[in-house]
């Protein structure tokens, strides 16, 4: 640990702190031009009947008649201080609200995070030792149809086959063992392209280099040499990938839970989004910027000790698209 | 509560109850008299959502938690689906003459399921909560209960005086609304943020609740010392089900197939266009009919051309509601009779009012001088017959029927638009007498038909539906007298004409009887009983 | 970046040739914009209305995709959601290339604290998922399919300013940038002669593949209902309304292959252009 190594810590967890912060504000600034609340629009049902004044009344109760910067600078403090608020449409703490489910959304995005692995250096090893008239080609055309089905496509076709069909899973017990596996399958297989991608770029690079051939001139078994001279090299690109999907598969849980109808932080969105339910949206949206912020902030500081190629201070290789 | 050895007894049942379910029943009929009801078992119930909040006041009308609140609780009286009154927690009920002071005699030895007794005092605390609601503390008033209300007191433990400040006929059948849930005075005293916790509601019904989670599922086991049932359900004593599990599945389709394959017992809300197939395979369909108005459209005669009466009434005859029934539902619907349901105490049949007839919408249209153009829309001083329809977020079929409507309309030479909104944006942009909104597509359940005198203008801060204020004097006469009535004989003539006087000024138009709770329920399922409300009641119902 | 299903040798052959799945993909490309530019060519029925009584046909000559609950033609509803579907996805691309081009072009050649501000706001905006900030802004903007396309433009700003970004320092380290510099040329000309000509053209690459990938986004965002409501025909709202009705599964099936054979010809193309370059 040198000094310059601890500066640099500071600076990047002060940088993440920043970037959280802002984040907050950004999302309750887009948030605040929603149009209408989740109170006013239960009192609106018009099987209620009631009058504009009674309705009124209550929203003056939850304080939405006040103007949109007190609201923020109330809500900024209590965020500070780890309060997330009530909920304003069941009422309900938001802590706890997120708390019931968050554990359902993890254990659905490591599992598609695990299918997107798997299938991912499957893909690679194979365009790297498949023969070419077994359709290595094809192999190569993955990725790029996994990433042109939408999964919700791919979450109806699980579902129509594995749960009606075959009657592998009941669809009405969403967290049970193979519902979980087909949800992680229909929100991993797109992951599983990206992932693929970056890996076959570099093993075509770790390939064409000469030290490869060297030790396939040696007689080095396939597989040995897969695994010692292409997939370590291959894998510090892959590291900083799994890291930027962590977005993507928060993101894709919105809709993968609620085909599999499951009950996550994705659906939470969904209702949250539909009733305008502002204080959940705005936890789950900045928890999700945490999340990102600290995953990618951990790659960070471990990368520039992985590889000592990475200057202090440089971004990470970057892997847009 | 959570005793283990039940709990292993419940997992044990789910667990034959899976092992037995299978395929498509052989045995369709489910009401078979002859079988006696068994002990025991576990349903499952799969909804589309279990709404927003569970805070009883904010949320006992909800077409979702209704069902659970339905269970957990008791209501001062009972009605069934023809709209009939009869006795539950109120004995008995007498009224003076100008129907101004209620006198409530309770059932004696009630308690809820915390054990606090049920007595005048809790019955006063409930009557106090639905009428004013505690804005201060986020408790909304109950919707629909009557705006006359002064006060009520308890004259001993069983016996509750109730004081209006006006003739309110009204309020003997809202106590069966399923607003009116009584809850022990213990949650009601909690604040927002606790009520808002299910499992700190306690009512006094043939169910408390196991467990919840929001958004995902709430199960309810049965209350062993339960013994107060409606003498008009015909059961006594504890529920035949040990437990009633509702999960949230969004997916009609997944509902539906769940229940298709025995992993379900009632699928909520499928699509109505499959529900043949699906009692053809053996499965029974129940589409209970709400006492309310018909689904229609409440015409705002301030928005030209619609202050014209031939321009409504051509609208009134321009609609084929035998098509939207044969193409957007099933036989099952009814066609409507009037603007209330053909069930509801008062309802009479005004069909020739407003009878599809497009030669007849067509003649009309050319008398108040709207000429068919080239691309047969018809246009009056350089302006299109236009029409903008805003599909009612709250009903599942609407957007369907009103595209139907668009077609049928477009034949006699109106342009019809449709926008649909979700819920959200529904609320803000569409309302009863928005100078945009010509046509409000109404769905609204009611106890007693004395509701509408509060639509029809807006006297005593009425809804004033057709936006005539107090201009139709024929109206106003009418809603007064309904409003006014003292008994029920003195009230259903003028009922009666009220209704024929609406239709035939085109001011409603009706579509479609409405049917808002649709069930698909397995043929394992037997004794289900269906309030005045269309909730579906499982405290008489059984597996076999 | 990636290699694709075609043979080194091959490509080396000739510089005109092109490899067959390109060429059908780019028939499936020309095939959808014609459905979007006009329509009525395609398909007589009308998309929003339907014959009540032939509802749920099956796919057949009369109905190629078979009709949906209200006896509408399904393949005429497809090719006219085609436009909305279609045209959104260019919305999304034009505002993502625009505004994340203009935002990592001023951060990347005024440098200093126009830097560090928009640095912060990209950081802002891909510390978010995308998806998740789409689902936000179109919830803000109302549900419609032209707010949806927004907002996915807006979710994708954060990644177009950063490759720019990097692109505008890359240019500005060059050799032949430096030169110019010390020739005394300024930096508005530097701007548009040097900087902007490199950089433009991996935003462009760029931009193809976010094309497909918007075309998607569009299309679950109108799945989730919160695009423009029926009779509206987005690709994603036929899948959406279709499922309901299990009966007939063609009304998922036909609109979701259309979708996949749109996208996936997006993408071998985007992927052809970059390999040709």
């Amino acid at each position: 640990m040198n000094s310059a190594y601890a500066k640099y810590v500071v600076k990047r967890v002060l940088q993440a702190i920043v970037v959280i912060l802002l984040a907050y504000v950004f999302t309750f600034v887009v948030i605040s031009v929603l149009p209408g609340d989740p109170v006013t629009n239960t009192l609106r049902n018009p099987q209620n009947g009631f009058t504009e004044e009674e309705i009124g009344r209550i929203v003056a109760y939850y304080g939405l008649d006040q103007p949109v910067y007190v609201q923020l600078w109330e809500s900024l403090t209590r965020f500070v201080t780890g309060d997330l608020g009530v909920s304003l449409r069941s009422g309900l703490p938001v802590s706890r609200m997120i708390g019931e489910v968050v554990g359902s959304t993890l254990v659905l995005a490591s599992s598609a995070l695990a299918v997107a692995l798997v299938l991912a250096f499957a893909i690679g090893f194979g365009t790297q030792y498949l023969p070419k008239r077994y359709g290595q080609g094809w192999l190569r055309a993955f990725p790029s149809l996994f990433l042109s089905v939408p999964n919700f496509v791919i979450g109806l076709l699980l579902i129509n086959i594995f749960a009606f069909q075959l009657g592998l899973f009941r669809v009405i017990d969403a967290e049970g063992g193979w519902a979980t596996f087909f949800a992680a399958v229909a929100l991993g297989i797109p992951v599983s392209a990206r992932v693929a991608e970056v890996l076959i770029a570099n093993l075509d690079h770790e390939a064409g280099q000469e030290y490869t051939s060297v030790a396939r001139s040696r007689g080095l078994g396939q597989a040995r040499l897969f695994l010692r001279h292409l997939l370590k090299p291959s894998s510090l690109p892959v590291v900083t990938v799994i890291a930027l999907v962590v977005g993507e598969l928060l993101g894709g849980a919105v809709i993968t839970e609620q085909i599999f109808g499951r009950t996550g932080i994705g659906s939470l969105v969904q209702r949250s989004v539909t009733t305008q339910d502002l204080p959940v949206l705005q936890a789950v949206v900045t928890l999700a910027a945490v999340a990102f912020v600290v995953v990618n902030l951990i790659a960070d500081l471990v990368y520039p000790l992985l590889d000592p190629r990475v200057k202090l201070g440089e971004a990470r290789v970057e892997v847009a698209a | 509560m959570n005793n283990p050895r039940t709990f292993r007894m419940l997992a044990c049942l789910a667990a034959v109850v899976v092992l037995a379910a299978c395929g498509p029943g052989a045995g369709a009929d489910a009401g078979s008299a002859s079988s006696t009801p068994k002990q025991g078992g576990d349903v499952t119930f799969l909804i589309d959502s279990l709404g927003d909040t569970w805070i009883p006041n904010n949320s006992a009308i909800s077409s979702f938690q209704g069902h659970i609140w339905g269970h957990l609780t008791d209501k001062l009286v009972y009605v069934d689906e023809k709209g009939e009154v009869s006795p539950w927690i109120a004995e008995s009920w007498d009224q003076n003459d100008t129907a101004t002071e209620f006198t409530l005699h309770l059932r004696d030895g009630v308690t809820f399921s915390d054990r606090t007794p049920l007595d005048a005092a809790a019955v006063v605390a409930n009557l106090d909560i639905w009428a004013k609601g505690d804005p201060a503390r986020g408790i909304n008033p109950i919707g629909l209960f009557p705006k006359t209300y002064d006060h009520a007191e308890a004259v001993d433990a069983t016996t509750v005086k109730v004081f209006f400040k006006a003739p309110t006929l009204g309020f003997i059948p809202t106590l069966g609304y399923h607003g009116s849930i009584l809850i022990s005075p213990k949650s009601i005293a909690l604040p927002a943020e606790e009520q808002a916790d299910l499992a700190k509601d306690i009512g006094s019904g043939p169910f408390v609740v196991a467990s919840w989670k929001e958004g995902d599922s709430v199960v309810l086991k049965k209350r062993a010392d339960y013994d107060w049932a409606p003498a008009a359900l015909e059961h006594n004593g504890p529920a035949y089900l040990d437990s009633i599990t509702y999960k949230i599945v969004a997916e009609p389709s997944v509902r539906t197939a769940a229940v298709q394959s025995g992993q379900a017992d009632v699928a909520y809300n499928p699509s109505p266009q499959e529900l043949q197939s699906f009692s053809d395979q053996g499965f029974t369909t129940a589409t209970p009919r709400y006492l309310g108005f018909v689904n229609g459209y409440a015409i705002n005669t301030k928005v030209a051309p619609f202050d014209d009466v031939k321009v409504r009434q051509a609208l009134q005859h321009g609609i084929d509601r035998d098509e939207i029934i044969s193409t957007v539902y099933t036989k099952d619907w009814l066609a409507p009779e009037s603007l209330f349901q053909s069930n509801v105490p008062g309802a009479t049949d005004h069909s020739k009012d407003f009878a599809y007839d497009a030669s007849q919408a067509n003649q009309l249209l050319d008398e108040a001088g709207w000429a068919k153009g080239a691309d047969g829309i018809r246009t009056k001083d350089g302006k299109q017959l236009e029409l903008t329809l805003y599909s009612n977020p709250y009903l599942a079929t609407s957007k369907s029927v009103d595209e139907l409507v668009a077609q049928q309309l477009e034949k006699v030479g109106f342009k019809v638009n449709i926008q649909s909104f979700d819920v959200v944006t529904y609320g803000e942009r569409v309302k009863v007498g928005s100078p945009s909104v010509a046509a409000y597509e109404v769905t609204r359940s009611f106890i007693d038909a004395g509701t509408v005198a509060g639509v029809l203008t807006d006297a005593n801060k009425g809804e004033n539906w057709f936006g005539l204020g107090q201009s139709d004097q024929k109206l106003v006469q009418l809603a007064t007298g309904v409003a006014s009535a003292k008994s029920v004989d003195e009230r259903a003539p003028i009922l009666d004409e009220l209704q024929g006087y609406v239709l035939q000024q085109g001011y409603f138009v009706p579509l479609t009887q409405i049917v808002q709770r649709i069930y698909l329920q397995s043929p394992r399922l037997h004794g289900v009983t269906y309030n005045g409300i269309a909730y579906a009641n499982y405290y008489t119902a059984w597996l076999s | 970046m990636t290699a694709l299903a075609v043979p080194e040798a091959v490509v080396r052959r000739s510089a005109t040739w092109v490899p067959p799945t390109v060429v059908v993909s780019f028939v499936v490309v020309v095939v959808v914009l014609s459905w979007s530019l006009v329509p009525g060519l395609f398909t007589g029925q009308d998309p929003a209305r339907g014959v009540p009584a032939d509802k749920f046909l099956g796919p057949g000559g009369a109905h190629w995709f078979g009709t949906d609950h209200l006896g509408r033609d399904l393949f005429a509803r497809v090719v006219h959601g085609t436009a909305s579907s279609v045209t959104s996805a260019l919305i999304a691309v034009g505002i993502a290339v625009l505004l994340g081009g203009l935002i990592g072009l001023v951060a990347g050649f005024l440098g200093r604290w126009a830097d560090a501000v928009l640095g912060r706001l990209v950081d802002v905006l891909l510390a978010i998922p995308e998806f998740l900030l789409a689902v936000v802004v179109v919830s803000a903007l109302g549900f419609q399919t032209t707010n949806a396309a927004i907002a996915v433009g807006v979710s994708a700003v954060g990644i177009f300013a950063r490759v720019m970004r990097a692109e505008v320092l890359k240019t500005r380290r060059a050799v032949f940038v430096e030169a110019s510099y010390l020739q005394g040329g300024s930096r508005w000309h530097i701007l548009v002669r040097h900087v902007l000509p490199n950089a433009s053209r991996s935003l462009l690459s760029l931009g193809v593949l976010q094309f497909g990938y918007s075309i998607l986004l569009i299309a679950s965002l109108a799945f989730l209902g919160f695009g423009d409501p029926p009779p509206a025909s987005d690709w994603g709202l036929l899948v959406s309304v279709g499922k309901d009705y299990p009966l007939a599964p063609w009304l998922v099936y036909a609109p979701a292959l259309v979708m996949i054979a749109t996208v996936l010809s997006v993408n071998r193309i985007s992927r052809w252009l970059r390999r040709t370059d």
